[in-house]
């Protein structure tokens, strides 16, 4: 179909294969590559740096983030903003509260529902995708069935552009956190599903499937205690893509205005939507999370490539 | 799938081909703009009109575009509140106030080359008096049923009395229209753009065309909606409404009976809803003017060279407060605890534009009845704790409603504002719930059926009459207040029906003092809206009641 299907599937497909010559498996291969990879380690670096910062963010922010503390000294109405300074790093909002804790504070808000998100689409995707692949390969013609139904189901939610259809839920749903969560979460269902549906049926042929449905198991112990177990590699590597896209999606959401709303609670998208508005006048304002959301989500496509490539040999050329 | 491909094919070809058409159209208007033609002012709108027709209208978007085209019989001075002659050039009443006669001007004529005559202004009354149906809807008739209440036949039971009786032309040039009761309403109702004057051929027109639809969902009438039917005597004539592109275009009408004709060949009103986007179209010499000026921009603008004429301050923003939605907040001491918890003059210090002042009372202190002595509420949060602790509503908790996505004369930046006030709220213990709405049609919804405790909202003055403001919100029970005060309620209606000018000043001093002592919201502040234009213009006198006439505009 897509590129984007065909990739999944051949994701999938690589990755359930066993290289029996060497002996080591594919996966201590792949953890060799990836350590020597430099994009590897800096989509490392940099998410641990803000997987941290979301930790302990509240308790190092200097200030209150939503306390206006400073109003007295920002004239909006004059153009007047105050920028980095001793005090505040990364100088004022518009209403006088601290950038800097409002930035380390607002990386929790982008980092829970990036991660909410992800569970969320990785777990619907995983029981649509675990169904389909089951029923295909275990199923007879029923199952033949079911899995048409559902791919079918699956392919035209793949085929809408993912922040169109987030976006369209969120506008469906409301204003609140929980909208763009799922909103978000949603979008990752059909890559989940696709993803395990293909790894399954990669591991239905396997010899040892094949051993254990010649010995009179039952097709659901061969399924849950075989098949699943040995598939889910790859869905857990595109995780980690996946959140990538997630932190840019709730980010934009946020700052079409569908996210929290209560607009005091910092949040990277919210904090840029804000600052729009006076970017002629205070740019350092606008600046500060606009470059937090690119690093992040530099950082989690850096892994997540490099991931995939180390998983792909030859995707590596 | 066969069958699929070859209409796929054609769509896309179809598709191709309209967009090549659209594209051609737009770089040929863009030459036409760019051809050094300097006769087309083009002026930013931050919305559509409702209608071309203005006696439909009810906000000031459509206003400003039927102004330029349609007169009424009084109106105000250039850059003033004070009324003058419109249509007529003098107007007198007898001494109860119900009978209006107005001397008209002579040699006026119409857009469709119909003379105005006493007989066309009955006629013009005849119609509103007599609309049915739909036309009976507020969204249709505001204003008639602001200001003369209902109709000849009332089809619902929510429109008023009417207060209109009839009028009568005893001569060529004087019409006399009687009202059952006085009212503060009069004269300066007649200034109204709602109360324009038509030309009889074109009321003869809109007879045939009915509007349709219930509660919000109406559907205007045809003629109000596209150019050719309505016929004024303003400057300019209504010559195309291009939808599309959200643009009316008005022409200068040459044989305009004012003194001078308007100073450009075309106008054009073009909406660009949002703010920083009508910026940069005049940054970028795409439209000459436009109006809602973020204050942010005012600085930003003057350095570059361009004109940022400052308004008189003619409205109010406030905090409603909706009194029935919770026992505490009928408790007077809760609601002076919210006044005394608020620091206004922060917000005029660093939101508002140039002018502004932290208001007092519900009306700005241009408008006569404006009283020094009432009640005031400094900023003292501690005081404000207080008087929570002494009410026991220690663990208050509000929902407090704002519009996303608006910016309003009064209020440029709600969401700003809002932030502001919660915080201060926050500080004094009591907490706040956000609400925000978009501004059509949810908030104005919500916080005119009693949806939130409390909310922002403003008002801009129509003519320089206190009863305007307060007897917009305090002359009987509403729901975006929900409380009874029958002081307050009497004392309003007396003095909408007392014909004298000085004794209503008095009054209205005296309504103003009881509505700060009883506090059913809190006045945050007056500012004037601001409105720029390029360097190359000659400036329109600016009007505090945001009523521009472009016909004064011309380029240097």
């Amino acid at each position: 179909m897509s590129t984007k299907t065909d990739k999944i599937d051949r994701l999938a497909a690589l990755t359930a294969q066993r290289e029996t010559t060497t002996g080591g498996s594919l996966w201590v291969e792949a953890f060799r590559r990836l350590r020597s990879s430099k994009m590897a380690l800096i989509g490392v670096a940099i998410m641990a740096l803000f997987v941290v910062i979301a930790l302990i963010g509240p308790w190092i922010a200097p200030h209150n983030p939503t306390s206006q503390l400073w109003r007295d000294e920002v004239f909006t109405n004059r153009g007047e903003f105050v920028g980095p300074r001793g005090e505040n790093w990364l100088g004022l909002d518009h209403l006088g509260r601290d950038q800097l804790s409002r930035m380390l504070v607002g990386a929790r808000q982008t980092l829970l529902v990036g991660v909410i998100s992800t569970v969320l689409g990785f777990v619907v995707g995983a029981l649509i995708g675990g169904v389909s692949g089951a029923a295909l390969a275990f199923g007879g013609r029923a199952g033949q069935r079911l899995d048409t139904v559902l791919m079918r189901f699956i392919d035209m939610m793949l085929a809408m552009p993912s922040l169109l259809l987030a976006v369209s839920i969120a506008a469906v749903m409301g204003q609140s956190l929980t909208t763009v969560m799922i909103a978000v979460g949603v979008v990752q269902v059909p890559i989940f599903a696709r993803l395990l549906r293909g790894s399954m049926l990669s591991q239905a042929n396997a010899d040892y499937v094949l051993a254990a449905r010649a010995l009179g198991v039952r097709r659901r112990r061969v399924v849950m205690g075989h098949v699943l177990p040995n598939s889910l590699g790859p869905v857990i590597v595109q995780s980690t893509l996946a959140l990538a896209t997630a932190i840019i999606e709730a980010a934009a959401l946020s700052y079409l205005g569908l996210g929290n709303p209560d607009a005091a609670q910092p949040e990277w998208g919210v904090m840029l939507a804000q600052a729009e508005r006076f970017f002629d006048e205070a740019p350092f304002m606008a600046i500060c999370p606009a470059l937090g959301i690119i690093v992040t989500a530099l950082g989690f496509t850096l892994l997540g490539e490099s991931m995939r490539e180390a998983l792909d040999p030859k995707l590596r050329s | 799938m066969r069958i699929a491909r070859p209409r796929a094919a054609r769509t896309f070809v179809a598709a191709l081909a309209i967009g090549l058409v659209a594209s051609g159209c737009a770089s040929e208007r863009d030459d036409d703009n760019s051809g050094g033609d300097s006769e087309v002012f083009v002026f930013g709108a931050a919305g559509d009109p409702a209608a071309i027709d203005p006696s439909l209208g009810s906000d000031g978007e459509t206003f400003r575009v039927t102004r330029q085209a349609f007169e009424t019989l009084i109106d105000h001075e250039p850059g003033g509140t004070e009324l003058v002659g419109g249509l007529a050039h003098d107007w007198s009443s007898n001494e109860e106030g119900t009978e209006w006669t107005f001397e008209l001007e002579e040699g006026v004529t119409f857009h469709d080359g119909e003379e105005l005559t006493a007989e066309v202004v009955c006629q013009n009354f005849d119609r509103w008096y007599n609309w049915a149906g739909t036309y009976q809807n507020t969204t249709l008739s505001y204003y008639w049923q602001a200001v003369f209440g209902g109709f000849a036949e009332n089809e619902s039971e929510d429109v008023p009395e009417p207060n209109y009786v009839g009028c009568e032309a005893p001569d060529e040039l004087t019409a006399t229209i009687t009202v059952a009761e006085p009212s503060a309403n009069y004269p300066g109702g007649f200034s109204l753009q709602a109360f324009s004057i038509h030309s009889p051929k074109a009321i003869e027109a809109y007879a045939e065309d009915d509007p349709s639809g219930e509660g919000e969902n109406i559907t205007f009438p045809g003629y109000s909606q596209e150019a050719g039917t309505v016929a004024g005597t303003g400057p300019f004539q209504v010559s195309e409404w291009n939808k599309g592109n959200g643009e009316v275009t008005l022409e200068r009408f040459d044989d305009y009976w004012g003194e001078t004709d308007a100073g450009v060949e075309e106008l054009v009103f073009r909406t660009i809803p949002e703010e920083s986007a009508r910026r940069q179209a005049l940054q970028a010499g795409d439209i000459h003017g436009y109006d809602l000026v973020a204050p942010a921009d005012v600085s930003t603008l003057e350095e570059e060279g361009f004109q940022v004429p400052i308004r008189g301050v003619f409205n109010i923003l406030y905090m409603g407060i909706i009194q029935e939605r919770q026992p505490e907040l009928e408790d007077v001491q809760v609601r002076q605890a919210l006044a005394h918890a608020l620091d206004r003059q922060n917000i005029v210090d660093t939101q508002l534009p140039e002018g502004g002042v932290a208001a007092t009372q519900f009306i700005p202190d241009t408008v006569a009845g404006y009283s020094e002595d009432v009640q005031t509420y400094e900023y003292d949060p501690e005081l404000a704790q207080e008087l929570l602790a002494e009410a026991g509503a220690e663990n208050l908790t509000l929902e407090f409603c704002y519009p996303t996505e608006v910016t309003r004369p009064y209020m440029p930046a709600p969401a700003d504002i809002y932030e502001l006030l919660r915080a201060d709220l926050e500080a004094v213990g009591i907490t706040v719930e956000p609400k925000p709405l978009t501004w059509n049609p949810d908030y104005q919804e919500t916080t005119r059926s009693g949806g939130c405790d409390v909310y922002l909202l403003g008002w801009t003055g129509d003519f320089n009459d206190a009863y305007n403001f307060l007897g917009t919100w305090f002359d009987g029970y509403t729901k975006e207040w929900g409380f009874q005060n029958d002081e307050i309620f009497d004392l309003l209606s007396e003095v909408r029906t007392e014909p004298d000018v000085a004794t209503r000043e008095a009054m209205y001093e005296e309504a103003n003092e009881a509505i700060m002592e009883f506090l059913p919201g809190v006045p945050i502040s007056s500012s004037p809206p601001s409105i720029a234009f390029s360097p190359d213009v000659n400036l329109p006198t600016v009007s505090p009641l945001t009523q521009e006439n472009f016909a004064e505009v011309s380029f240097k």
